[in-house]
């Protein structure tokens, strides 16, 4: 550590439950230039655990929000809000234009989006979740650990997981998970080794443990073999 | 009194919480917890419980906010200068305007309390003071990009019994604001009901990596109460 | 004769959104005995579908869900019975 992050840029997709707080790392932390990606407004629902936001935001854009809040708070840092859904249409140019990627979405879909743009733009991946009691964290680097589609293949089908705002969300749960992956990402940006990288850890907040599960790069991963295949000889 | 309107909008997402309702955010909403200490868990701490909706909050922290006390995760280069407390209650009421937010007044008596030390030696002294009071507590203890958080319900064994020597790294914004959002959720549940039997807990928090050990009393400690400490009759 | 038990309460969520709408039958469910029913009146479309589902994920039973025109257009009916205590009172 001590090397400073000026020069760095990350990138978070959600200014939620999630995003709010490793936004609020990486900003602490000195990265230079943060994006947010949000496309959703300022919900009542939101305030029991978005920390960017207060009663004074209710009905505006997350991303304006969010932007105006941090660099309130941390002026140093160039701040971009994006008020769009982190779609395949513009997931590329935004994720090649970072030096990681923390992906703090809600759906499935946009978690693999997130996981194969990542591998494609060669950027590290730190993902999270919570899910009512349990918090979820893989990093994924590409082309030395395993992604998210060698644990999961495909999203679930619609229907099998509780659609987000169905489900209970601990919201300080979700502060702890957020704080944790933006640390995870300010360590990739100082070049150290990532706690879950290769690893998927789960915490459940009732029994206060954790389940570590190692990860390797799965042989019919497409894409992994993907990353792999455009890989030179040397690079290997 | 049953939730408002208000209250089951904002809170929907825990009230659907297995384990947790109606009951719970009532006692959130009778709760009085003081967070005090003046370490870097304090400002994330302060967020995620008003945020949840414990009904008051007395912050003691009497600095003035500086650049390295944590500012980051809730005030600004703006609130520099003024006294922590009153800046930190100031926002908790602008994250939930439900929520009474006050700096603490001598001879107030909470419900809870969340100790935030900048130091072991600050959370031993407050939360025997706690221990001694019979307020059940948790304490969070920032250590480098993580620390420690032990909760301490009524009668269980205390703070000085469950510590154990960190790293004793600087600590960072980033692990302030992992202890303090983890030191919150400990209270929550405490606070929630949600548990038959309080549960005594120590998570420590290393290279992003939560590990859980269930507390026990040392030999002899004066938590154990006056039997323990050979004074019973 | 079907040996369902009549409702023990009833409310009315078609005026919410989503989550409010699970919400408030989440809390009318607390507040019954393991057993009785709550008759819930939704809006056609996402409170139909997953207020019914929450339910069941949350260990109560759907007795009936069937369209209830003469409680106004687009109205769906749901009876859930109220299930045991959720496993998750009992902690570690």
């Amino acid at each position: 550590m001590g090397a400073t992050l000026s020069g760095m840029s990350a990138l978070v997709v959600g200014a939620g439950g999630l995003g709010g707080p490793a936004a609020l790392a990486l900003a602490a932390g000195g990265v230079g230039r943060l994006v947010v990606v949000d496309e959703d407004e300022v919900e009542i629902s939101n305030l029991n655990r978005q920390p960017l936001f207060g009663d004074a935001d209710l009905g505006e854009r997350k991303a304006a929000a969010a932007a105006r809040r941090i660099a309130l708070l941390h002026p140093g840092v160039r701040v971009e809000g994006r008020d769009q859904r982190f779609g395949p249409d513009v997931a590329e140019d935004l994720v090649r234009g970072c030096d990681v990627l923390v992906d703090a979405s809600d759906n499935f879909a946009t978690r693999f989006l997130a996981n194969d743009v990542a591998l494609a733009a060669r950027r590290p991946l730190v993902h999270g979740a919570v899910l009512r009691h349990t918090a979820q964290f893989l990093t994924v680097m590409p082309g030395k650990t395993g992604c998210l589609r060698c644990l999961f293949e495909a999203p679930p089908a619609e229907g099998t997981v509780p659609a987000c705002a169905q489900a209970g969300v601990l919201g300080a749960l979700a502060g702890f998970a957020g704080a944790l992956m933006g640390a995870e990402a300010l360590r990739l940006l100082h070049g150290e080794r990532g706690a879950y990288a290769g690893r998927l850890v789960a915490f459940d907040a009732r029994t206060g443990r954790s389940r570590l599960v190692p990860l390797r790069v799965r042989a019919s991963c497409p894409s992994c073999s993907a990353v792999a295949a455009s890989t030179s000889p040397g690079e290997r | 009194m049953a939730l408002t309107e208000a209250e089951v909008a904002r809170y929907a997402r825990q009230l659907i919480l297995p384990g947790m309702g109606e009951a719970s955010q009532e006692a959130f909403r009778s709760a009085r917890v003081r967070v005090t200490g003046g370490g870097l868990a304090a400002a994330p701490a302060v967020y995620y419980l008003a945020a949840a909706g414990i009904g008051t909050l007395w912050i003691d922290e009497p600095d003035e906010v500086s650049p390295g006390s944590g500012a980051g995760f809730a005030l600004g280069p703006a609130d520099l200068g003024r006294p922590r407390g009153a800046a930190l209650a100031a926002f908790a009421r602008a994250a939930n305007a439900l929520v009474t937010a006050d700096v603490f007044r001598p001879g107030s008596r909470p419900t809870a309390v969340l100790v935030c030390g900048s130091s072991s030696d600050v959370s031993r002294a407050i939360a025997d003071e706690a221990r001694l009071l019979r307020t059940p507590h948790v304490v969070a203890d920032v250590d480098g990009q993580g620390g420690a958080v032990t909760t301490v319900p009524v009668d269980a064994p205390c703070y000085a019994c469950a510590a154990r020597p960190g790293l004793g790294a600087a600590p960072t914004q980033e692990g302030g604001a992992t202890v303090g959002a983890l030191a919150a959720m400990e209270l929550l549940l405490l606070l929630s009901g949600a548990s038959s039997e309080p549960v005594a807990r120590r998570i420590e928090v290393f290279r992003g990596t939560p590990l859980v050990r269930a507390t026990s009393r040392q030999p002899g400690c004066a938590c154990a109460g006056p039997a323990a400490a050979g004074l019973a009759p | 004769m079907t040996g369902t038990p009549l409702p023990a309460a009833r409310i009315d969520v078609r005026p919410h959104a989503c989550p409010v709408t699970w919400v408030k039958a989440r809390i009318a469910l607390s507040r019954l005995a393991t057993g009785q029913v709550l008759e819930v009146l939704l809006a056609d479309g996402e409170p139909r579908e997953n207020v019914p589902r929450s339910a069941e994920e949350d260990g109560h039973r759907v007795l009936r869900l069937e369209a209830a025109p003469e409680e106004g257009p687009g109205t769906w009916r749901a009876w859930l019975e109220r299930g045991p205590e959720p496993e998750e009172r009992a902690w570690p």
